[in-house]
């Protein structure tokens, strides 16, 4: 997953061999890389959990803190318990929903669709808008530099 | 009997709102956070302001795509927010209002209901979606008949039509562009064009919080920032925390390479505007879907012909991404600009975005009404889960 580079005055070690540079990636190669793009929106975090050795729930106050007050009386449930009780993947939900609402309006067709306005074009590289195409991959770019330096980071280094 | 206040809590899937309606609501971070710097212990909601330094924190969150599916985590925040650390209450003596996101999943509803009811030992509970507060709030301050509402949060952006206080269904759209894919894109760009950042989501969202702005002429504003010299006035430096001085980013003009002041910075040019524009062109980061005036329009198709007018004039802007300077402006004129000359146009943004929909929680529980929309201990013993999807309209 560590396709990005630091910085960019560290890529001239880097330059594309010709050989790959002729490749062009199919069709079905930018959409997956498309697609991994949009995912990575979605993501929470990019790095390990830094304590994932750490039982750090014991550190946790409870609610049954509160016991103290007179009127509580029951004893609280772990959230431990709820995880298990409760647990259902969003992929799940989604599914289940086509028994829960069936017919629209639901969760699914209330996403908004595709814009009728043509998508807008930005360079891949300084993001300023872009006229040009990147032959092998399908990136945009917008001068000479800016190809430059996409063709000696991201072009076809990608694991898509 | 009525009660004299009620406990709010507006469980946003980024920030929580919460507090008694006789006080300010508190905004809390719904989420546990681990540090780099602190083995010891991990930061559970607003714990986090203790963190000495909050470089590489790691972020556990309840919700997923906008939906809570971590209940451990979930449960985990709530008893903190609940206890004496935070803000504690005795559900047995005080009505709770809580908020859900719009089409919640049947079984994330059932689990609502039933940790509200047996582990928490509520008396009395309202469900609800949060922009029904947040319409309920418009509707009482300005006597109007239909409203759009337009919630642009974390998950994503969702457009609301009501009408005669009704949320009417077949108009609501949802753009799945929100506060966390902005900071998302704006730590990819930063860190492909200047330095790694990935690792730091909690201050790029600040940097983006300080920085950005909503366009009101995108491809002047581009020209604009291809300028060199004091005729780019978009140009700013970011100085990072480094949080032994500075605890909290700031942005600066940039200065010359002479006076440089030792700190460590992020140019942020063309990034102020293009990231926030996301929400209006999603298809900019490859999201193919209308942006939210077109989705606004697009909702509006939805609803019937008569209400058209009302609801052209009472749109109101509320959520995180409210904040971005222009973001109403922007609003406005796509909206007047794609709308029949004959209308009028009103957007409105709330004065604090972020707690409007808990301030509607507050009107609604002076509401004459108030406690036939909640449903009470008793009847859920009585008739269980099933007559929860009776009474509350998520
Ligand atoms: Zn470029
Ligand atoms: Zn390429």
């Amino acid at each position: 997953m560590k396709q990005f580079l630091l910085h960019l005055d560290e890529t001239e070690s880097g330059r594309v061999k010709d050989a790959d540079r002729r490749k062009v990636l199919d069709d079905a190669a930018r959409k997956r890389r498309a697609r991994k793009a949009v995912e990575a929106l979605e993501q929470d975090n990019f790095h390990e959990d830094p304590h994932a050795d750490l039982v750090m729930s014991k550190k946790v106050p409870k609610f049954a803190d509160s016991n103290e007050k007179p009127t509580r009386k029951k004893k609280s449930k772990s959230a431990e318990y709820y995880k298990l009780r409760f647990r259902k993947t969003f992929a799940q939900l989604v599914e289940e929903d086509v028994n829960f609402r069936p017919d629209p309006p639901n969760y699914l067709s209330a996403q908004a669709p595709p814009s009728k306005f043509p998508d807008r074009h930005f360079c891949a590289v300084c993001g300023f808008p872009s006229n040009y195409t990147c032959i092998p991959c399908g990136a945009r770019y917008c001068c000479v530099r800016c190809l430059g330096t996409h063709l000696d980071t991201r072009c076809l280094k990608w694991t898509a | 009997m009525p009660e004299t206040s009620c406990y709010i809590l507006d469980n946003g899937a980024y920030t929580a709102k919460v507090g008694f309606s006789t006080m300010e609501p508190k905004v809390v971070p719904n989420c546990i956070m681990k540090a780099k710097s602190e083995r010891r212990r991990p930061f559970i909601g607003s714990q986090i302001d203790e963190c000495r330094d909050a470089s590489g924190l790691f972020y556990i969150l309840p919700f997923q795509k906008g939906f809570l599916v971590n209940w451990d985590t979930q449960k985990t925040v709530w008893d903190y927010m609940f206890s004496k650390e935070c803000c504690p209450v005795n559900f047995n003596e005080i009505p709770l209002i809580i908020t859900e996101p719009l089409f919640n999943f049947a079984s994330i509803q059932e689990a609502m209901t039933e940790i509200f009811f047996e582990e928490y030992e509520c008396q009395s509970l309202l469900r609800i979606n949060a922009t029904d507060l947040a319409e309920y709030n418009y509707r009482k301050t300005h006597k109007n008949v239909c409203t759009i509402v337009v919630d642009s949060g974390y998950s994503y952006t969702y457009i609301v039509p009501y009408i005669k206080g009704k949320k009417f269904r077949d108009g609501i759209r949802r753009v799945d562009v929100g506060g966390k894919v902005l900071t998302n894109h704006l730590k990819e760009v930063l860190s492909y064009r200047q330095l790694n950042v990935m690792d730091e989501t909690y201050v790029i969202n600040q940097v983006k919080e300080d920085s950005c702005f909503v366009s009101m002429d995108f491809m002047n504003d581009m020209e604009i920032a291809r300028k060199k010299g004091s005729e780019n006035t978009i140009v700013k430096d970011y100085v990072l925390p480094d949080y032994t001085t500075i605890r909290r980013g700031y942005l600066r003009d940039v200065v010359r390479p002479d006076e440089d002041l030792e700190q460590q910075t992020l140019r942020m040019n063309n990034e102020r505007f293009a990231i926030p524009e996301l929400l209006f062109h999603p298809s900019d980061v490859g999201i193919q879907q209308m942006g939210i005036t077109e989705t606004i329009m697009h909702s509006l198709n939805a609803c019937p012909e008569e209400h058209m007018e009302s609801l052209l004039e009472n749109i109101v802007l509320y959520g995180g991404n409210a904040l971005f300077p222009g973001f109403r402006d922007r609003v406005y004129n796509d909206v007047r600009a794609a709308a029949l000359d004959h209308y009028d146009v009103n957007v409105t943004v709330a004065e604090n975005p972020i707690t409007y929909a808990w301030e509607g929680g507050k009107m609604i529980f002076r509401d004459p009404d108030f406690y036939s929309f909640c449903m009470t201990k008793e009847e859920y013993e009585e008739e269980g889960k099933a007559l929860a999807f009776e009474r509350f309209d998520i």
